[in-house]
């Protein structure tokens, strides 16, 4: 299965509720309210700047919102959420197999499982080769394959395209999809409109702090009479989209 | 919250890790990150060198034991804690660095296994450097000593390798102590800049700070005579000092004064140590 097929809605795995999140006096999330459902992928969309990672950091349980509340009804599992952090990097002097099975041995993990977890993504063949050896999108994958280690039943994932080729891109999202199919909660972010259009089973449009907008892509669009994914982004989103607005300084 | 498996997605089964488990791996880890860091490595070459070259200009091959530990005393004083910090400043900052100590964050290891991990096997790492230098000056001392009367004649009678044992083992104990306080800093601080920075400090108020603070002190009569020997204590310097000339040297020379309380020293290198690993676990924690 590499294309989403909308799951019947469930009660949600993970929940924000009207979460807040102050950097001193300012504010970079604002009473954002977020079910993540189980068997899904969540994208959330937004300007840079707009407090994506923010919401990610704290859905991923790094970050204490502010005001609001994000609870966890999942499964009891020896690793709740897997994390993709925006850019990954791993201790060097150590091999990709010898970093995934540090982390696998943290949840319990067989020396046997870093391959399953490379192959998941792909990289099986550089599984000797050292980590500070790695291309950049080589890295953000062994970052995939690492939050996706214990299988956790919701895995965060921030910006898990960036730097990557079309194709890799694309897998990439394949593996969201995967995931989701096998009861997994995947949540990520993206600047691939066109690839979340095909593989997001629900989007959040996050502009200023807040949710603009949230739903099936599909009923969105529809919603909104609109022909396409960016059409709805740049509906949504206030501003002028070609400057970044830095919260606490754009006005 | 439901009381299902803890096993989805690829269907592994696993059994939940242990918190022994879990410190181990870290302790792994840092130990190998330590074998294979070669800046270490050449910090501990260059340790061996020093240390045998000392004993070497000293004639300490030829005089035995005790004179060399006169000799390396004061050198290692300086020494150790320059390599502790070494080992320890970016121990646990290279983490925060990389964004591992987030991704760690999701895993099953909790703030104080992770520290208590990372400083085992740092420590494991720097216990051997240490040893080794004065291992490798013991064993020339063995080979190469002659008649330690003709050189050392008011200590000979005393002298011998469980002195030296004890000086190794007091220089790891000092070692390991400066060591948890730079695990700290690296707990502590955000950037390299600011781990560089409270490391000089740090090593300049172990080296020269807090003894200065003891005798201005005793200048101004905040210490009196009779506390000397316990306020030493609080100074790890002065309490691997103490401790070092105390089990060392006044035991072989059977007189002289008392320059330390042993047990008041060990104290105060263990409560070293274990605020300042307190204070990393309540820094990553936080």
């Amino acid at each position: 299965m590499s294309e989403r097929q909308t799951p019947p809605a469930t009660e949600p795995i993970l929940h924000a509720q009207n979460v807040d999140r102050e950097y001193g006096s300012i504010s970079v999330l604002e009473g954002v309210t977020l079910p993540i459902r189980a068997d899904a992928v969540t994208a959330l969309i937004g300007p840079n700047g707009s407090g994506k990672t923010t919401l990610l950091r704290v859905l991923a349980g790094l970050l204490e919102p502010t005001g609001g509340s994000v609870t966890y009804r999942g499964p009891d599992a020896t690793r709740r959420i897997g994390y993709l952090p925006q850019q990954p990097a791993f201790r060097p002097g150590f091999t990709v197999r010898e970093t995934l099975r540090f982390y696998g041995s943290l949840v319990g993990d067989d020396d046997e499982a870093p391959i399953e977890h490379l192959e998941r993504v792909g990289l099986a063949d550089a599984a000797d080769r050292p980590v500070d050896a790695l291309s950049g999108g080589m890295t953000r994958l062994v970052g995939i394959a690492q939050a996706t280690i214990g299988d956790p039943p919701v895995v965060v994932l921030d910006e898990p395209a960036s730097g990557l080729d079309p194709g890799m891109s694309t897998h990439v999202f394949e593996i969201a999809t995967e995931l989701a199919g096998t009861g997994t909660a995947v949540v990520l972010s993206s600047h691939d409109l066109e690839l979340l259009e095909r593989h997001a089973h629900e989007v959040a449009i996050l502009d200023d702090g807040a949710i603009v907008d949230r739903g099936d892509p599909v009923d969105v669009r529809n919603r909104l009479e609109l022909d396409s994914l960016r059409a709805v982004y740049e509906e949504a989103i206030s501003g002028d989209t070609r400057t970044v607005r830095v919260q606490g300084v754009t006005t | 919250m439901s009381d299902s498996s803890p096993s989805t997605g690829s269907g592994r089964s696993r059994a939940p890790p242990t918190r022994r488990r879990l410190f181990e791996a870290v302790v792994v880890r840092e130990v190998r990150t330590v074998v294979r860091a070669r800046s270490l490595l050449l910090l501990a070459a260059t340790l061996t060198a020093v240390v045998v070259g000392i004993t070497w200009i000293g004639d300490g091959f030829t005089a035995g034991y005790l004179p060399s530990i006169v000799d390396l005393l004061t050198p290692l004083e300086l020494l150790v804690p320059i390599v502790a910090i070494a080992f320890g400043y970016r121990a646990i900052l290279g983490d925060q660095q990389r964004g591992e100590l987030d991704v760690l964050e999701t895993y099953p290891v909790s703030a104080r296994e992770l520290v208590l991990g990372v400083y085992a096997g740092r420590a494991i790492g720097l216990a051997v450097t240490i040893a080794v230098a004065l291992a490798i000056a013991a064993i020339a001392i063995a080979v190469g000593g002659d008649d330690p009367v003709r050189v050392y004649a008011s200590h000979s009678g005393a002298d011998s390798p469980i002195l030296f044992a004890r000086f190794l083992v007091l220089t790891v104990l000092f070692g390991l102590a400066v060591l948890a306080v730079a695990v700290a800093i690296s707990a502590v601080v955000s950037v390299t800049r600011s781990a560089l920075g409270l490391s000089v400090v740090a090593l300049v108020a172990l080296l020269v700070g807090f003894d200065l603070a003891i005798v201005y002190g005793l200048a101004e009569g905040i210490v009196g005579d009779a506390d000397l020997l316990y306020t030493l204590a609080a100074s790890p310097l002065s309490a691997y000092r103490g401790l070092v000339l105390e089990t060392t040297v006044i035991v072989a020379s059977g007189t002289g004064p008392r320059v330390a309380s042993p047990v008041a020293s060990l104290v105060g290198l263990v409560i070293w140590t274990v605020a300042s690993l307190a204070v990393a676990v309540w820094a990553v924690g936080r």
